[in-house]
Parts: C-alpha cells; structure tokens; sequence
C-alpha cells in the first residue's frame, strides 16, 4: 500500500490528526479544537490544517466519541422498544443494583429508552426455544402502525429467549418493517445471541438509540471524504480494538460506544511490540483521569463486562480499560481526619491549577510539580506561562502549614500520593488477573504521563519505562494501527467431556460462514481475513467463564480444556483438574488484516545527549534538589544515553528521568528509561 | 418522631464531602502523611482484590449476586477495611466473627491455617452467611487477618435454601459452623470440609465455595506480606491501627457540626404468630452528645415466634450499616464502630435473641425496621438527606423435583425482587433499586432461571401505583409472577413482612402497598397467602404472583405539581385513578396512545380542596366499616390503607383492630400532622 494514511481522534478537547507518509515513512500530527455540536467540523478542519489532499489517501481511520457522548448525555432521537408482554420494563428494572452503595442520594441513571416508549406484544418462548405462546401477529401489526403514527424511527425489538429461538424476535422485524419501511430495526438475538434478557436487551436498546445519530454522522463523513476524492473505505474504531466501515456500523452502531478509549490502549500495544515487550501496562495521564491498559503476551486485556455508564451494560468485547480519576488537575487537600488526600476532585480546565492564573486557588499535582521543578513554567513552546508563585502559596496554605512541613516536601508528598494511587490502580488490573507487574514495562503517556511514569514504575517495581515520540497524540496513532475486526458469539451449554465434537464443529462453521460473510461485504479479501475460534468454559457449576483459545481439528477441545485450568491457576491461583469442566459460549474472531505502516528506524547514530538547553534545581524524594539538565526532546538523537536526573521538554509534554536511572533514546525516538540501577 | 432536645437550624449541618478547615490539627498520625495515605489505599486495594477473585470463582449464585464481603482484620480481629462493593447486612459483623476464632484458637493459629464459621450466636448473621478467616504472619507474628464471608445457596436445615420461616429455634435451619480449623499449617483438613458441605442439599457446590473463599483470602494475605516486605511489619502495623483511629477521627470531627440531642422513633414486625394480631415493636433511640453516636433500642419486643428475630451482630449491623449512609464517603472499619456505640439491652428481645432462637430471618424482620427507622431518625439531623422507608427485602422459594428431566433433580427457585426506595427532600425515590439491606444485590436474570427451574416467569413488570405518594413520591416497586410447570413434590415458602406495617412516608407523605403472595389471582381459587409462609404445597399449573413495595412518600402529595403527577401518568408509573385520589389532580385522557393527557385545572382545583378538608376525617372513620366495604368491592385496597390507614387480611377482608390503632398512631405522626389546613 502507498500514499499517505490518516488517522483522525476526536476528543473532548482536541481532535487530533495523525498522518502517516508511506514513501518516507515520516508521521506528522495536527491538532485543531474539536467541535462537539458537530464533529465532523473539527475532523475537516484537521485535515485541511494537514493539507491533506485526500485523493492521495490509502487509508482513512476514524476514533470518534459521538456515540459515548450521546449514550452519556442521552441525545438522541426517541427510539422504541417492542417486548414480551409483562416484561417493559426489564430495562429500568436492570438487575437493581446501585453503583455507589452507600449515598442513598446518588442513584443510578435512567433506561435509555423511557417507559413510554415501551411496548408490549402477546408471544412466550421458553428457555429451551419452544414456543409458549405464538406471536400475537394482529397485535404486532396494530402496534407497528402505532409505533408508524408515534413517528418511531428506531426500534429495539426483545423477546424472551430468543437466544434459544429468534422466530419471533424475526417476525416481528418484518411487521415493523412493513408498517415503518424508513425504520432500524434492532433484533436482540441478532445483535446478541446470549442468554440474560437484561444484558441482551440493553446492548439491543443501546445499538437502537445510537442508530440514527451514529450511522448519520459514519454515512456523512463518508460521503464527504468521497466527495472531496477518498477513494477507500472509512475504518471507523471499534470499542474490541478492530475497525469497521460504515456498512456494519449501521448495523453495529453500539460497537462503537467505547470507540475513543480503545484507540490508546492500541497504541500501547504497538509501541510494545516495536520495543519487543511482551508484556506491558500503559498510563495515559490526562488533566483529570488517567486510563490503564493491559498488554500480555502481546495480546490487550479483552473483557465483555463494561458499560458507559453503570448499569447499563454493552456486551460486546471491548478493550479493558481501566479510568481513575487521577490527573494533571487533580486537587490535594487534607480531610477532615487530617489525612493527605489527592483527588478523585479535579480543579478541571475551570478554575483549573493554581498556577494556570484562571481562578483555581486549590493546589494540584500540576502545581506540586511545578514547585518541585519537574515542571517548567513555560509550556507550548512558551505559549502557556505557568506561575510558580501561585502554587507555591496554594501548597504552603493547604498543604505545608496544616502538616508542618517545608515546601518541598509538602509537594513531593502530594506527588507521591498521586503516584501511589495510580501504582494501587495498575495493581488492581494487573495482579487480579495473576500477572507480576515487575514482569512488565510501563508504557507513559498523555499530556502528564511521563511526569510520573518513572516513579510509577518504581512503586510497582517495574523495571522500565517507555514515553513515546508524541505522547500527546498517542490515540490518534492507535487509529492508524487497527484491522477490521468482528466478534460473534453463540450459546453452547455442556460438560466439555460430553460435547459431540462433529457438533461442536459444525457450530463453529456456521459462525465462521457469517464472519467471512461480514468481511467479505466489507471489502476484505480472502487472503487477509483471519478466523480465531474461543470458547468459554467453566468449571461446572461455577458462575462466571473464562475465555480460552482453541483450535480445530482433533484433540482441539481437549487443548482447550488444558489451557481453561492453566488460566484458571493463573488468574485464581488454584485448578481443580478432577472437576468436571462445562462449556458455556462459543466464539469467533473475525479479522480482516490491513497492511500496518512501517515507521523507518533511525539510526543509532549519537552516544551523547547534547548540551542540554538550561540547566535547573528539581527536587527529588530521597536526593533533595539537584542540579539538573533540562533536554529539548527535538535535540536529543536517537542512540543518545545519559543518567537521570534530567528533564526532558517537548510541545505536549515534559518527562522526568528521575536520579538512579539511566534514558535512552531508541531507534523509534522512544525514550526508555530503565530503573534496574535503582537501589530501593 | 420526638426531638426531645433543641435542634440547629440545617444550615449549620456538615455538607459531606466538605471538609473542615485544616487549620489546626494536631498530630495525628506517627506515620508521615505519604506512608500512611498509601498504606491504607493499599489495604482497600488487598480486599477489593479478594472481593474480585471471589466474584470470578463462586459456586453459590447468591454470592454470584454480591452477597458476600471481604474484610482485613487487625491481629486482635479488628476490622481495618472492608471491601468497597460489600454487601451493607455484613457490615459490622466481620471482627465480631474474626474475634470468635481468636477465642477459640489462642495460641493455637499458624501459618497455613484457615478457619470457617457462620455462628449467628457469635455475631454472625444467619447459617448461609459462611466466612473463611486467614491469618497472617509477618516475623513470626500474626500481624492481621483475611475474611472472606459468603451465602451459600443452602445449608442444609428442614427447607431448600434453608430459610424455614416457621423455625422458633435454630436446630431446624441448618449446619451451625462454631469457629473450625479447615486448613491447617497448609494441609487441608478434608474429613472436616467434608462434615461442613455433606450437611447442604449441594455439597459438590458447597465444597467449591468452600475452596473458592478460602483462596480468595490468600489474594489478600500476599498483598500485606509485600506491603510488609516493602515498608516493614511494624510500620504495616501501625498502619492497621491508624487506619482505624483515622475513620473513627473523621466521624468525631463531623460530629462538632451536628446538633445534639435525642431523637427517638419505632418502628414494627407485622406480627408475632405467638400473640395474635398486633405489630411488633422495634424502638430506636439516639443521643448525639458531641462525642459519639450512641443508640438505645430498650422497649423492643420481646423474640417473636418466627425466625424473624435478629442477633447481636446483625442489630449492630444495622445501626452501623443505617448510620453509614449518613457518612457515605467514610470508609468502614472498626474506627466507625469505636464511634458508635449501642445498648441492645438484655438477650431474648427481637433485637438481640441470643441461642437458640432462629434468626435466618432477621434480614426481612429487625434489620430492615432498624435501618429505615435510623434514616427516619437522621433524616430530621440532615433534613437534605432525608428520605422515607424504603421496601422490605423479600424471599420467594419454590422447591420440589424438576420434572422436566428423567431423573427428576432437586430444584430451587429462590427468588428476591428489588423494590422502591423512599421519597427524599429534593426528588423522588429510587424505582426499582436493590434492597438496603444490599444495594449491590443483584435480582437474577429470569432467563437463568428458566433454565435451571421448572417456574415460567409471567410477569416481571413495575408495580403501578405502588410508590408513596408524597410531595416527592417514592419509588416504583415491582410485580412478579410464574406459573409451576413440570414439577412434583413441590412447596413454596415466603421470607418477608410489612403486609401490615406497610411501608411508610414521613413529612406528610403516604405508604406503599403491602407486600404479600396471591396464589392463582382472579380465579376461583384464589388464595392470599401473606407475607410470611412455609411450606405451601403447590401443582403444577398453579399462578402466584407479589409485589415489592414502593419507597414512602415524603412531603405532602397536594403539594405534588400537577405536571409532575402526568409525567408519571404518561409513563404508566401512576394511574389516572390514583393520580385523582392520591394526589387530588384530575387527568383525561384524549388520546393516550399519542401520549396525549389533559390536566384539568379546576376540577383538580376542586378534588385538591375536598380532598384537603376532608383527610383528617377519613383516618377516623370506623375500622369495622371500611372493611366492610373491602369485603364488598366498594372501597379500594389502597384508599383503605392510604386514605383510612386501615389494616386487613388482604385475602379475606378480616380487620386487624389492633393494628389498624397501631398503624393510625404511625401515619398520624409521620403523614397528618405535617398537613397544613
């Protein structure tokens, strides 16, 4: 593939352009203000700013936050729900339960679609697929013209069961389809074949409420980009790490819901893999959350149980990312015990650090940095003068007084709480699923990732840290790197010594046939579609499954069966091989692969730094202030080695080498810095 | 509700999540602040951990629904945290159980070591509720322990599931665990796991928790030893104390900014089949006297003859677990419980029963009543935190042989429902919300049921009408029904109450609905049943269906805005009937299939002024002839309750006299004397 590839991540603030010159090799970036009334502004914006000529462009990937917003701020044309009658309302209902259990004022949010736009038909299935009651087809029709009448352009339709038996669920589509020819008609067994009505009609609900807002805004920019000489397809990110093109998401709109969160994780991935980690843990640290991410063998943490807001799940495989509120913004104080806090509360953009001179008389880990000397007061290049005096009057009122201690430690206390929080959260995603960190690699990024990746890593005892060239834009390279991907996923209950293994087979088959369909109606060809099997096993009588790899052919399953136990020892520390273990779901991976691009090496050419540009104290836990060199990322070439402590400056961030580590830049421009010459 | 002592105006009230000025603290920790703040994250990190692990390995669907908890012990059983997404009813209950291993085993706990016990007499909560205990050594010393405790699906007893509602003693409910070594120095102990788990009607289930639980406390054993390793034992033992002193600190320190006084209320079990018709008193009294939270329960009734009494550690349970929700960002450990004492009084009431009477079902009797009547209480300390009673925790059980298969398995379809929760001072109640009893208990997916037991589902729909009505109305509870397909031997049990002591508004609000089985509805052979039952035969073919309640209402209902009642006309959660007679605004409809309603003002004008001048009267008319005109169709089930605070067997129409004088003393005080002319 030559010609130039783009990528384009909208976020709340900023929406970033990545561009990717397959000749030279060489990526550019651009960033323009992100227009949330209407995104497409913003992405149009971007690539006239990266005078892009589009009919140049090979590739044209998409990250976008439109239906994460929509399904957060509920804006979204009035969509319907047709059900089993005497169950409206097993959307509101849910399962109950409340997030926050102890504040009886903070409830959990409302269905997406309220309960007058719920609607009821006379039809029973039961859990076996056998019909109870036969669908009621006159009140179907006379509901369908009432749903005609009411102006509904998008219906979910739910019955009970329908896992086991989707006649009905059929049915009742082509009714609706009949009477309201312009509507989208959302199947639950379609959009999920799995058992549990709550889990199963909400991701149904979900993809209904997004389908009008999500395919519009897909089928606008496509039209667009084709309009203005894009010849390909419009790969937009999927929240399972993959892509799609417009003709799935309009179907799948809900696959999109976490489609802005993925896109860094698989950066992260990638920057691994180019450094050759297998394993390794991202921290994308922004102004007010940071967002984790697991890399193991090579693979991203891939989970079923999330949701955009809570209870409200969305049971499609996404990437787990885990989201704390710990940022550049977050507020230190002392509570009402007397204790050192930092965050969850973020002084935000508004009032914003103390030193930002907006009104924020709070201080942050923003301000403890920049008292510390981590942080220069110049940021941009010199476009955001940051003042010192502010924070330093901010800690030494909120924080320095109360405690009795000097400045400086008062700032450094509020910078290693925050790293300690951010070390407990990198815990909890790691270690509960059996993994050490100190066998991985902490990947730093975000606008203030690589101020604290290092001391990060040495809570957890990880052995090295790596900061990417432009950590500020890291989700919108993670665009550039994804292969078409669908999931699909079908019941199967029963002990896996008893599995017939011609069925089991024959399973597998039918959803590969509609997988390579799916691909094939979105362009992939033949020799780039890849089909990977899973099955979910448990050990009988268990709750939850687990999600093994297998393959075909004999003695398949019982290589699955062997790798269940050894997961399950890893992740649960125990195994109980004379357990009878029982298969739950059987799954397949459908991925179409895109030619990646291959980013040039440079030369390790350079030993020495350089002359750093200035040289200034910077307080260090343990050291006190030193005397430091402060590098200019642009300056420093690649193969340069040199021991902290050292700060190093660029456009969008500022890293900290802490003293007793030694910096390296990579052939990829990477900086590592490796911890191993610590002495705890 | 009588304040007996001056109250500050709420303006003075400490907002949550505000803190006092740090201006002149003392020292108040010996760990620098650094230490200390990532210490005790980490120790939340520890149970969290262990919580996750057991969520992703448990047998028990019960547990696999989030009842279970974690807790970390200091080396005297002192909890130190308790895991952030813990099920409230096991909430000051964990150091109680820590600290009977402690005296069972002194000089007798190793490495290795793990022990079980559920003993309610021992500050347990009720035989299911199993906990596994790990000590922890650093340098040869126990520094702490963890607790993982669990619902097991059954242990064993006269029913499946083991909530047999006619026990008066505990012989009959099931396996009672007193603190037994189950692990010892590493070598598990299988003969006595095997005596545990042969005692349940699913031993191969109960065996996997078994194991489950206790591996989950290791997760959170290898998480102190490396914070041990890292920042030395003495240091982590500092810790585990500090952390206590911190919690009990910060509830000291938000007490300066409350009022002192003493607030006193009660509320009631429907009855005790002991004594014939007539609630069942739970009195709470609390004194804040700027030092502590301390309650006294003396004028509870005597231990009813049902198994809805409560021991010691499930009455501390509630008064912990209903004044926490007062403080919800305080983190629980027994720092709280050093800052809020109670006098229980003497063993053989319905709030502290003692050996051997039955306690499985203290979860719908005293704890429930405990808690709503603590938030009664607070809610008139922080009135903008107020809210009204929310529903009653409710088990359904149907259990017989699954016909379905050839070899006719054991099945059980245990069944709870959510519900509403009160009114409160700025919006409505929550609809359809987890009891709070457990608000992360999760109800089952139906579909799972189906699959495993012989009951198709009819009905799982929002109860219309079943919120208080109240100024803000209380949330909507729920309606489910089945119907018994292929099945013999099969009998039905129901663990709940508040058929008769309805759920209640404050603030001029109004009650629920009652809570209570109708077996084959609108048939011939229609039965009600009630709100406590065991043991009902059934047949295949036969319907039942119940409600949960909705919340209380808070606040007066004519002062609802007409608007806000069609809002919830439109939606279904309110009747056009009701929305007259509940709240005095008249509604047509024009076409409600467009969602089309008309409020009519001067007819709501009108219903609004008749109902205000004719209320006080109607909680006074005749008892015996508002059930008479139950009897005969002519009064409506909720104007008998709502309008006339009338008490009946909903089944027969049979007044409850002595309950009804009872439940007109509660609404006179909670709803009429907050109606202003």
């Amino acid at each position: 593939m030559t010609g130039v590839r783009v990528a384009v991540d909208v976020g709340g603030t900023f929406t970033d352009v990545c561009i990717f010159d397959d000749d030279t090799k060489q990526m550019r970036v651009t960033k323009v203000p992100s227009t949330p009334h209407d995104p497409m502004i913003a992405v149009m914006n971007g690539v006239e700013r990266g005078e892009i000529d589009l009919s140049e462009v090979s590739l044209f990937s998409h990250g976008t936050t439109v239906a994460t917003n929509a399904l957060i701020t509920r804006n979204f044309p009035v969509a319907a729900l047709v059900t089993t009658k005497g169950f409206r309302d097993v959307i509101e209902i849910r399962d109950g339960t409340k997030d926050d259990l102890w504040d009886a004022y903070n409830d959990v949010s409302g269905p997406y679609i309220k309960r007058r736009d719920r609607f009821e038909v006379t039809e029973r299935i039961d859990y076996s697929g056998r019909t109870v009651t036969p669908l009621d087809e006159e009140e179907a029709r006379t509901l369908a013209r009432l749903l005609q009448r009411r102006g509904v352009k998008t219906i979910a339709v739910c019955f009970l069961n329908s896992y086991a038996n989707a006649a009905h669920e059929t049915r009742m589509r082509e009714i609706l389809e009949q009477e309201i020819p312009e509507a989208t008609v959302s199947t639950s067994a379609e959009i999920l074949p799995e058992i549990f009505e709550y889990d199963r009609f909400n991701t149904a609900v979900a993809n209904a409420v997004l389908a009008p807002l999500v395919s519009g805004y897909v089928n606008r920019l496509a039209g667009r980009l084709k309009d203005d000489g894009y010849a390909g397809d419009l790969l937009l990110l999927h929240s399972g790490g993959g892509s799609m093109t417009p003709r799935m998401v309009e179907k799948y709109p809900v696959r999109l819901a976490a489609s802005g969160i993925a896109a860094g994780a698989i950066s992260a991935k990638h920057i691994a893999q180019q450094c050759g980690y297998e394993n390794a843990v991202s921290l994308d640290m922004g102004g007010t959350s940071t967002d984790i991410a697991l890399v193991a063998d090579n693979e991203l943490r891939v989970t079923k149980e999330w949701q955009v807001e809570y209870g409200h799940p969305i049971i499609f495989p996404s990437i787990e990312v885990l989201t704390i509120g710990a940022g550049g913004g977050s507020l230190a104080h002392i509570d009402i015990a007397g204790s050192l806090r930092n965050g969850p509360q973020s002084a935000g953009a508004d009032p914003g650090p103390a030193c930002y001179e907006t009104g924020g008389t709070q201080p942050t880990n923003t301000d403890a940095n920049v008292v510390l000397g981590r942080l220069g007061t110049s940021l941009a290049g010199g476009v955001k003068q940051l003042n010192g005096e502010l924070s330093k009057e901010a800690i030494t009122r909120v924080i320095a007084e109360p405690l009795g201690m000097e400045l400086a430690e008062a700032a450094q206390a509020i910078v290693s709480v925050a790293n300690a929080n951010m070390a407990d959260a990198v815990r909890l995603i790691s270690i509960r699923r059996g993994y050490d960190p100190r066998d991985f690699a902490l990947l730093a990024f975000g606008g203030a990732g690589a101020l604290h990746g290092a001391d990060v890593a040495r809570e957890l005892n990880i052995p090295t840290v790596v900061v990417p060239p432009s950590p500020g834009v890291t989700s919108a390279m993670g665009c550039l790197l994804v292969d078409i991907r669908h999931d699909l996923s079908q019941m199967y209950t029963g002990l896996a010594s008893a599995a017939d293994a011609e069925d089991l087979e024959s399973s597998f088959t039918a959803l590969e046939t509609e997988a390579s369909d799916r691909l094939r109606h979105e362009g992939v060809a033949d020799e780039n579609a890849l089909l990977q099997r899973q099955v979910s096993m448990r050990y009988l009588g268990q709750w939850r499954s687990m999600q093994v790899p297998m393959g075909s052919g004999p003695g398949a399953l019982e290589e699955a069966v062997r790798t269940f136990h050894e997961q399950h020892e890893r992740e649960f520390a125990f195994r109980q091989d004379d357990a009878p273990v029982e298969i739950y779901q059987l799954h397949l991976a459908a991925v179409g692969k895109i030619p990646k691009p291959s980013f040039r090496p440079s030369p390790l050419d350079a030993t020495s730094p350089g002359e750093p540009a200035e040289r200034r104290p910077v307080y260090f836990g343990g050291s006190g202030w030193v005397d430091t060199p402060v590098y200019h990322r642009d300056a420093l070439p690649a193969g340069a080695n040199f021991p902290g402590p050292a700060i190093i400056n660029q456009l969008d961030s500022t890293t900290v080498v802490p003293p007793h580590t030694r910096a390296e830049i990579d052939e990829w421009l990477n900086i590592r810095i490796h911890l191993e010459e610590v002495t705890p | 509700m009588n304040p007996t002592a001056p109250t500050l105006p709420p303006g003075t009230l400490d907002r949550a999540h505000v803190d006092a000025p740090a201006t002149t603290l003392d020292p108040v920790t010996t760990l620098d602040p650094v230490t200390f703040e990532v210490l005790k994250n980490a120790f939340a990190t520890s149970v969290d951990l262990m919580s996750e692990q057991i969520l992703r390995t448990c047998y028990s669907f019960v547990i696999y629904s989030r009842d279970f908890s974690s807790a970390l012990c200091d080396a005297q059983g002192n909890t130190v945290m308790q895991g952030s997404g813990d099920i409230a009813v096991h909430v000051g209950t964990l150091h109680f159980q820590c600290k009977a291993v402690l005296e069972q085993f002194p000089d007798d706990i190793h490495p290795g070591d793990v022990f079980a016990i559920n003993d309610p007499y021992r500050g347990g909560t009720h035989f299911n509720d199993v906990s596994f205990i790990r000590p922890i050594f650093a340098d040869g010393e126990i520094i702490a322990f963890a607790q993982n405790k669990g619902h097991w699906a059954d242990i064993g007893g006269n029913v499946p599931g083991s909530f047999d509602v006619n026990a008066k003693e505990h012989f009959g409910e099931g396996l009672r665990i007193t603190p037994v070594r189950v692990w010892s120095r590493g070598v598990f102990l299988r003969d006595v796991a095997q005596l545990l788990t042969s005692n349940t009607r699913a031993p191969e289930q109960a065996m996997g928790d078994l194991h489950a639980q206790s591996e989950a406390t290791a997760v959170c054993e290898r998480e102190v030893l490396r914070l041990a390793e890292r920042y030395g034992t003495g240091t982590v033992k500092t810790a585990l104390q500090e952390t206590q002193d911190y919690v009990e600190r910060t509830v000291r320190r938000r007490l300066e900014t409350l009022p002192r006084g003493t607030w006193e209320t009660v509320d009631y079990i429907d009855a005790d089949p002991g004594k014939g018709e007539g609630l069942v008193p739970i009195k709470i009294r609390l004194t804040l006297d700027g030092e502590g939270i301390h309650y006294d329960l003396a004028g509870s009734a005597p231990v009813v003859e049902t198994f809805l009494n409560s021991g010691y550690g499930t009455t501390f349970s509630a008064i912990y677990a209903g004044t926490k929700t007062f403080f919800p960002d305080v983190p629980l450990n027994s720092g709280f419980y050093a800052a809020v004492t109670a006098d229980i009084g003497p063993e053989g009431t319905v709030v502290n029963a003692g050996w051997p009477y039955a306690v499985t079902g203290f979860c719908s009797g005293p704890y429930e009543k405990l808690m709503n009547g603590i938030f009664e209480i607070w809610s008139q300390i922080m009135p903008e935190r107020a809210m009204a009673c929310a529903f009653n925790l409710e088990y359904l059980l149907v259990g017989g042989r699954d016909a379905r298969r050839e070899e006719k398995p054991y099945f059980m379809w245990y069944d709870w429902m959510a519900g509403g929760w009160g009114g409160r001072a700025s919006k409505d109640g929550s609809s359809a919300t987890a009891p709070v009893f457990g608000p992360g208990l999760a109800v089952q997916p139906l579909e799972g049921q189906e699959r495993l037991s012989p009951v198709l589902t009819t009905v799982h729909q929002i109860a219309v009408d079943s919120g208080g009505p109240g100024r803000f109305r209380g949330g909507c509870g729920i309606e489910k029904g089945g119907i018994l397909t292929d099945a013999e031997s099969t009998v039905m049990s129901y663990c709940c109450d508040r058929a008769r002591s309805i759920t209640w508004g404050i603030e001029g609000g109004l009650p629920s609905i009652p809570h209570g089985v109708w077996l084959n509805r609108d048939t011939e052979d229609e039965r009600f049943l009630g709100s406590n039952f065991s043991s009902v035969p059934i047949q295949p073919g036969d319907a039942f269906v119940r409600p949960s309640a909705g919340g209380g209402g808070y606040g007066d209902p004519l002062d609802r805005t007409a608007e806000e009642v069609l809002e919830d006309v439109i939606d279904g959660y309110v009747s056009v009937a009701r929305a007259a007679a509940d709240y005095g605004v008249v509604i047509t409809p024009v076409d409600p299939e467009l969602d089309d309603y008309r409020i009519e003002a001067s007819e709501t004008r009108a219903a609004r002024a008749e109902i205000r001048s004719g209320r006080r009267a109607w909680l006074e008319a005749d008892p015996a002839e508002i059930a008479e005109g139950y009897r005969l169709g002519e009064i409506d089930m909720l104007d008998v309750i709502r309008r006339h605070g009338v008490i009946l067997d909903w089944g027969t129409g049979e007044l409850f006299e002595t309950t009804t004088a009872q439940y007109r003393a509660l609404m006179a005080r909670r709803s009429s004397a907050h109606w202003k002319e």
